[in-house]
């Protein structure tokens, strides 16, 4: 595709970028410079919401660092029953709705959770939960980065090492470690990118003491109508989260080599130390990132029989159905989306960046600066859906990237000399080839859909809510029914993200490169 | 007759190609030879088409068709690669550009059959292509190139990714079908022995330029 056709495809998703996000932050800075710059940094309080939201996300990036390289070398190295099944489950916490990861965290730590009922102390109080689930979200996206990258590190270089009188723990430091470091390092940056910017757990989790500076601005908005100190805060963190994906995207960019065809083999655990390691690798991730899972399985079967009954409210039916039709509003849009990104980025690296932007920017900042600049779209269902839209189709347009990439540019130039226009050569070669791709960026978007959270309460009517949003509504009531009845629903949602999960695994084995 | 007139070509700064001429008659086969990136493999895609010239001419039959889209050409290329389409099973393969003259698929298929009957490849008219030998799937590229009785044929390194054995079979196989149809071929390769055996007259890509071996 020639450079000028690839702006023309670009214009589309540009434009819409350029409505849904770029002019909103432009408003938001409008609204935040009626206060000086330094405002944040000047009133106590605010600037301990930044400082703790920079410091939870770093201790994340810590933790995923400290726990996930050791899973990762074990994943990457060893060869045992189940491992293929276990490198499948670590996409699982990817398509689970921040509000489903928040109750399985309550489920099993807080009052009345599983830990609390097997003998241990209940966490309700302290910056535990919350990090706990972040490690829950990230743990996973850092495993799967490192083994990736572990399996990226030459054989001939270790065998190499090794006869250069190395020992294997020399090795890992001057081998395994420098191939590793830029891929961890992209990884890390994602990991803080998404603490800081993140909304439903710590709007949960952080109760009022350890609440970020994304609750804080809802905060300001929906309840105290602060809005020249949300937007200034806002500002803040656009800032902060747009220089790291600037960041990352410099280091993804230096990340897509081709995958080396002499790969450490690997090999069955020989000895108790290395079937500890395994067995160690394994309990990591049923702890950090399973057991939540299954703590919300576990609580709601307890629940009784009420708590089922929600199932069949008319308001969770309602709630159903609009998670259902924006879902499905938002990944049809995000596909044109995506599919024209994807298209355009072929050949602009630039184009290709531009299409992790949405994926870090804060959905509040998001909303918020939606709510400002379009006030008299408010509660509309096209800004709702644009919305939805704007923060699903970096994943249709990423993974149709991937799916264009592995794809052989002679096929298309075989097809144009056998008589095929570039239309025809699209709609016979490059489509259905493209299937597994689109059909796993539209699970991933509709994973992001319908879980999507802080949008909905930005942007949305009364009549609209949705599953997450009346996750949220049963579990701001008190009583032990209404906390049952959101374990129910939090089992519903997690049913719509299994379901999105299973057609990411199955678009994976119908790979026609493969 | 394929003509080429001052064919020229920059790349990155540098001239790829320069003022290149050649004629290719019917029932002809030239080869052109040269090592990795002396152009010999753009010089292949500026003829179908498929890359921009910056100066010259193709012409064929002694109209220019320099401005025409590859689709209209009626030439037809084969990779090295083969550039099987792995959606598509043996058959479809090779009815994929009749399908494009703009047959129907069921009368495609049926004219697929009967080619892949010719080159001994009816058993695996069904099978998928990424299932097929090496040799197999270089058969199928070539059955499905001639079926649509291409004015030139155009080869890029079309034995490259096969063993030796396989390759000297071949190729003789190859030279048999092409002097059988009778077109203009235009064969790409590094392998001087290959080329001496395929084709009547050889160039050497020497600078931008071509020089005749043989």
């Amino acid at each position: 595709m020639k450079l000028r056709a690839s702006w023309a495809l670009a214009a589309v998703p540009l434009a819409f970028l350029l409505v849904l996000m770029v002019a909103p932050a432009l408003r938001l800075a409008v609204e935040g410079g009626q206060l000086p710059w330094s405002t944040p940094w000047q009133d106590a309080y605010l600037r301990w919401r930044i400082e703790w939201s920079l410091a939870q996300a770093l201790v994340t990036c810590v933790g995923t660092l400290l726990l996930g390289v050791p899973v990762a070398w074990v994943l990457a190295r060893f060869e045992f029953a189940g491992r293929s099944w276990v490198l499948h489950a670590l996409m699982l916490p990817f398509v689970v709705p921040n509000l489903v990861a928040a109750m399985g965290v309550l489920a099993l730590l807080g009052p009345q959770g599983v830990v609390q009922a097997l003998g241990g102390a209940a966490l309700d109080s302290g910056p535990w939960l919350l990090l706990y689930g972040n490690l829950f979200f990230n743990l996973c996206l850092v495993v799967r980065a490192c083994t990736e990258a572990f399996g990226q590190v030459s054989a001939s270089r270790i065998a190499a090492a090794r006869t250069l009188g190395a020992t294997p723990w020399r090795v890992f430091w001057r081998v395994e470690w420098p191939a590793v470091a830029p891929w961890l390092l992209s990884a890390m940056c994602l990991v803080f990118l998404y603490c800081a910017s993140g909304f439903g757990l710590a709007l949960v989790l952080g109760g009022q003491d350890y609440a970020t500076v994304e609750v804080e601005i809802y905060t300001l908005v929906a309840h105290e109508l602060e809005l020249a100190q949300a937007a200034a805060l806002a500002l803040w963190m656009l800032g902060l989260t747009a220089g790291l994906a600037l960041g990352y995207t410099a280091l993804a960019r230096g990340l897509a080599a081709p995958q080396r065809s002499d790969g450490v083999p690997r090999r069955r655990p020989q000895g108790a130390m290395q079937w500890a390691a395994v067995a160690a690798a394994l309990w990591v991730l049923a702890l950090v990132c399973a057991a939540p899972l299954v703590a919300i399985v576990a609580k709601a079967l307890q629940a009784g029989a009420a708590a089922w009954g929600v199932l069949w409210e008319a308001g969770t039916l309602r709630a159903l159905w609009n998670s259902l039709r924006f879902t499905l509003l938002a990944v049809g849009l995000a596909t044109l989306l995506g599919l024209a990104h994807a298209l355009a980025a072929r050949r602009s690296t630039l184009l290709r960046a531009l299409v992790f932007l949405p994926l870090v920017l804060s959905p509040v900042a998001v909303a918020f600066g939606l709510l400002l600049l379009y006030p008299q779209w408010t509660a509309s269902l096209a800004l709702l859906v644009g919305a939805y839209a704007l923060l699903a189709y970096p994943f249709v347009a990423q993974s149709l990237a991937a799916g264009l990439d592995a794809m052989p540019r002679h096929l298309g130039q075989v097809a144009r000399s056998l008589g095929a226009s570039p239309w025809r050569v699209f709609w016979r070669v490059t489509l259905p080839l493209l299937r597994p791709a689109l059909r796993r960026g539209m699970a991933f978007a509709a994973a992001t859909a319908v879980g999507e959270f802080a949008v909905t309460l930005f942007l949305s009517r009364p009549e609209w809510a949705t599953l997450t949003t009346r996750v949220y509504e049963y579990l701001g009531r008190p009583g032990e029914t209404n906390r049952d009845a959101a374990l129910v629903l939090a089992c519903l949602l997690m049913a719509l993200a299994l379901l999105a999960f299973a057609v990411i695994e199955s678009a994976k084995d119908s790979n026609p490169h493969a | 007759m394929l003509e080429l007139h001052n064919l020229s070509k920059t790349w990155q700064g540098r001239a790829l190609l320069r003022d290149v001429n050649l004629h290719v008659a019917r029932g002809e086969t030239v080869a052109i030879l040269g090592p990795s990136g002396s152009g010999k493999s753009t010089l292949l895609k500026m003829v179908a088409g498929l890359e921009s010239l910056d100066a010259g001419r193709v012409c064929f039959d002694g109209q220019d068709i320099t401005a025409l889209a590859p689709e209209r050409r009626h030439f037809a290329l084969m990779f090295q690669d083969f550039a099987l389409f792995p959606h598509l099973d043996v058959q479809d393969n090779v009815a994929f550009g009749l399908v494009e003259q703009g047959l129907r698929k069921a009368e495609a298929r049926v004219q697929a059959c009967a080619m892949l009957e010719r080159f001994g490849l009816h058993a695996l008219a069904h099978a998928r292509v990424m299932r097929l030998s090496g040799g197999e799937q270089q058969r199928v590229a070539l059955a499905r190139a001639l079926i649509t009785e291409p004015r030139v044929l155009l080869l890029d390194e079309p034995f490259s990714a096969l063993d030796a054995a396989l390759r000297l079979q071949l190729r003789d196989e190859f030279r048999q079908r092409i002097a059988d149809v009778g077109m203009a071929t235009l064969l790409v390769t590094h392998d001087e022995a290959e080329a001496r055996a395929m084709a009547a007259r050889g160039y050497a890509v020497e600078q931008g330029g071509l020089r005749l071996l043989w």
